[in-house]
């Protein structure tokens, strides 16, 4: 568990989906988070960096762990996840700051998320407001991007949380390469008039 | 009422009384349908301690919301009761077209109280419900049950019936539907043998109420998208059946060989799916609404029929050392017809042959007689000699004996074919399944050999708890909504969520699903714990903790308390495994009593 925290935190760094300090990674096992030390380099985790802590209550793991526990327990606390993701992938975080949800336009995308909503809060570091509307969010879908801020990712595995992350910001990719070179886009799927109300 | 019909049916077979009763929407909006509904009114109707095949235990069949309707594989039905093989709570449930006909005369649900007196059927069709005489059928086989009463009812009919095993109280007795699809496990047929009930036939054409259709059908184009993009379900099982893992299983030394004492068959790929395919194969087919027809129409060079599946090709093959797939596929005709499961039959056959080569039992067979096999098939479904003794189930069989360690079971019920030693989580689900050793309580196969979503380490012990609970809550809603679990290897719970939103109107998240799969899960456990079943109960038999496997599992053991203890607190159970008060509160069961 901790080899697949340390690669998948190599690789969100590869693909742009964190700059070097940021970004956390937890995984549940019973009653306990495995999750990524505050301040840690996302790209090059050691043992050290992967901090133990209790699901519920607070001891001493929370001295080194993430400042985005809370919203992380919450999580595991509201959902039956088994892993989080949370990143901050630079298309998505821009594609998020003009619209209240994104819908793929990549066959890829559509196919496997068909819709990621956006919510707002007004603090996203750490917030408390975070910690009450993510998991309620991540009942219902199981990516959600925090406006200007980044994306909370969930799966009973590990790699399901990071294949999210990963496919969300390959998919915002091709939007603001759609974008900024005004392309038309020509409809080549059906149904997609239903993508809003998934 | 969108989706569901609101309709049940209580048949006193004693007193040969029909009534109707409305099933309330937030009931259903809770419980679902299929095995949740029956679970909860098994839960309420039947007292854990009661003898199963005596007249106060109860007999619920039910479909669910999706029933009838275009979801995939949306042609299934469950049955529900105490089962007299396990005494444990249980439900089974089967494809074929029995399910949507039931739905089509207006009814979500039976329950069947009491005893006839003499051999009776029940006939279900928009017009109402008829309890008609069965002594001219009863003793018949499958196959001319079901042309008895096609010919009586006619075509348009479809059956569920029992074969000889049924009616003599085997206690591994499965109940046939549609004269090829079985609702196989924990001897259902005995207990319709015990209500003298050889048959329920339904007809019906009524269509259910879908909220927004719009919604549906999106919902039902992009679920069928994902089924045709998975290779499982529109490949591989198509073109081999479920016996496309085979091969694989036995590559990864988890085949069942021998009673378990190996774990790789020699003679694995002549009874593989592609085997089965090149010699005896005659086409594939579907039951109501699925696109990914997995079934088998087959023939060998005397006889044809359907089947077999991929478990009987383990406990009837490779576990007793038979490596000709025309020997497996005539064994599974003859079941099918006595109305025997082929997963608990072949488990007790393999205990007697085990017994047997050691010296245990004077009784001549050996390992591989497929013939000796065949002649004991019939000595069971009609309780002759040495068969009245293994249609007991492979437990009481040989603790008759005390050789109770030959018996590879658990709670009473035959393991499937799967090796524990080779896929650790699986072997944690059959030991904390509800229904004793299943392999449908909690699809680990999928992570631990399919990568279905992903892959794990199939040897690893620890942190699988997690994922299997998630696995047993989802199928407890899989099997509650009633679809066929194959669809879960290409959709998750999120494609379930919106169409069951779609069609009852009832909004529900992935989550919410996952939360309703937990209670139903938890209060099969309580009715258990009531019945009698402790901690002593998930275990597995002593050969998978002590002996190891063969191929790479030849190092392997199951780490059975490690594992267990792990499970019992991601459950949020105390150590005996047993549900907390803040466990039951959280999953609104506060007013539930255990009795420890």
């Amino acid at each position: 568990m901790y080899e697949q925290i340390k690669q998948i935190g190599r690789d969100l760094f590869l693909q742009n989906c964190v700059s070097s300090h940021a970004g956390n990674i937890s995984i549940r096992i019973g009653d306990k988070i495995l999750i990524t030390r505050t301040g840690a380099m996302i790209h090059n985790l050691k043992d050290r960096d992967i901090i133990e802590t209790s699901l519920h209550e607070e001891d001493s793991g929370i001295v080194m762990a993430s400042s985005e526990l809370k919203v992380h327990r919450k999580i595991f606390q509201e959902t039956t996840a088994m892993a989080i993701v949370h990143a901050h992938p630079v298309n998505a975080v821009v594609v998020s700051m003009d619209r209240d949800e994104i819908i793929p336009l990549d066959s890829e995308g559509s196919y496997l998320l068909h819709k990621v909503p956006v919510v707002a809060t007004e603090h996203t570091v750490g917030a408390e407001e975070v910690k009450e509307v993510m998991p309620e969010m991540l009942k219902e879908y199981k990516i959600v991007m925090l406006r200007g801020h980044g994306s909370f990712a969930i799966g009973q595995m590990l790699e399901e949380a990071y294949q999210w992350t990963s496919s969300l910001e390959a998919s915002c990719e091709m939007i603001n390469i759609m974008d900024s070179t005004n392309r038309d886009f020509k409809e080549y799927r059906s149904e997609t008039e239903h993508y809003q109300d998934w | 009422m969108h989706g569901w019909t609101g309709r049940l049916l209580r048949i006193d077979l004693k007193d040969r009384e029909i009534t109707e009763e409305s099933l309330d929407e937030k009931l259903l909006a809770e419980y679902v349908g299929g095995r949740g509904l029956g679970s909860k009114i098994i839960y309420d109707e039947v007292d854990p301690g009661i003898d199963p095949l005596g007249p106060d235990n109860k007999f619920i069949v039910a479909v669910g919301p999706l029933t009838r309707t275009k979801a995939p594989t949306s042609g299934r039905m469950s049955v529900s009761t105490k089962s007299p093989l396990t005494g444990t709570i249980f439900d089974s449930n089967a494809g074929g077209f029995w399910g949507p006909s039931f739905k089509g005369a207006g009814y979500d649900a039976i329950i069947i109280e009491n005893q006839a007196s003499k051999p009776v059927y029940i006939r279900i069709d928009e017009e109402g419900v008829k309890i008609k005489e069965a002594q001219d059928v009863w003793g018949k086989g499958i196959k001319d049950s079901v042309s008895y009463l096609k010919e009586k009812e006619g075509g348009q009919y479809q059956n569920m019936v029992i074969g000889p095993a049924g009616e003599n109280l085997v206690k591994i007795a499965s109940v046939s539907v549609n004269g090829h699809r079985s609702l196989g496990r924990g001897g259902v047929g005995a207990i319709l043998g015990s209500k003298n009930l050889k048959a329920i036939t339904v007809s019906g054409n009524k269509k259910p109420s879908i909220y927004d259709k719009d919604k549906f059908e999106f919902v039902n184009y992009e679920a069928n998208k994902q089924i045709k993009a998975s290779n499982l379900t529109s490949r591989a099982m198509p073109t081999f059946g479920t016996s496309m893992l085979v091969n694989l299983v036995n590559e990864a030394g988890a085949f069942p060989t021998r009673n378990f004492q190996e774990t790789q068959f020699e003679s694995a790929s002549s009874i593989s799916g592609e085997a089965m395919s090149e010699k005896i194969l005659e086409k594939n087919t579907a039951c109501y609404n699925c696109s990914i027809r997995c079934a088998r129409r087959t023939k060998t060079q005397n006889q044809s029929g359907h089947g077999p599946e991929y478990e009987t090709v383990g406990l009837m093959g490779s576990n007793l050392g038979i490596g000709d797939i025309e020997a497996i596929a005539e064994i599974n005709y003859m079941c099918n017809d006595l109305g025997l499961d082929t997963i608990s039959t072949g488990g007790t056959i393999s205990c007697l042959m085990e017994m047997a080569e050691k010296n245990i039992i004077d009784y001549d067979i050996s390992f591989g007689e497929e013939k000796r096999v065949k002649d004991l098939l019939t000595k069971i479904a009609c309780r002759e000699g040495i068969g009245d003794e293994l249609a007991e189930g492979s437990r009481r069989f040989a603790a008759s004996y005390g050789a109770q360690e030959y018996a590879m079971h658990v709670k009473g019920l035959e393991l499937p074919a799967y090796d524990p030693r080779g896929l650790k989580g699986r072997g944690l689900g059959y030991a904390t399944s509800n229904r004793g050793a299943c392999h449908l309580r909690g699809n680990m196969l999928g992570p631990e050999l399919l990568g279905v979503p992903k892959m794990v380490d199939r040897f690893n012990y620890k942190g699988k708890s997690g994922l299997l609970i998630n696995q047993q809550n989802f199928v407890a809603i899989v099997d509650s909504l009633v679809v066929c679990q194959f669809t879960t290897f290409a959709i998750d719970e999120e494609f379930f969520a919106r169409i069951f939103s779609a069609v009852t109107g009832i909004k529900k998240s992935q989550q919410d699903l996952l939360d309703m799969g937990e209670k139903i899960w938890n209060l099969e456990r309580i009715f258990n714990i009531n019945a009698g079943f402790n901690k002593d109960d998930d275990y597995l038999p002593k050969r998978f903790l002590e002996e190891t496997g063969s191929g790479p599992a030849s190092d392997q053991i199951f780490e059975q308390e490690e594992m267990l203890q792990e499970y019992y607190s991601s459950r949020g159970w105390d150590e005996n495994g047993i549900p907390t008060r803040k466990k039951l509160r959280e999953l609104d069961l506060e007013d539930v009593d255990i009795d420890v």
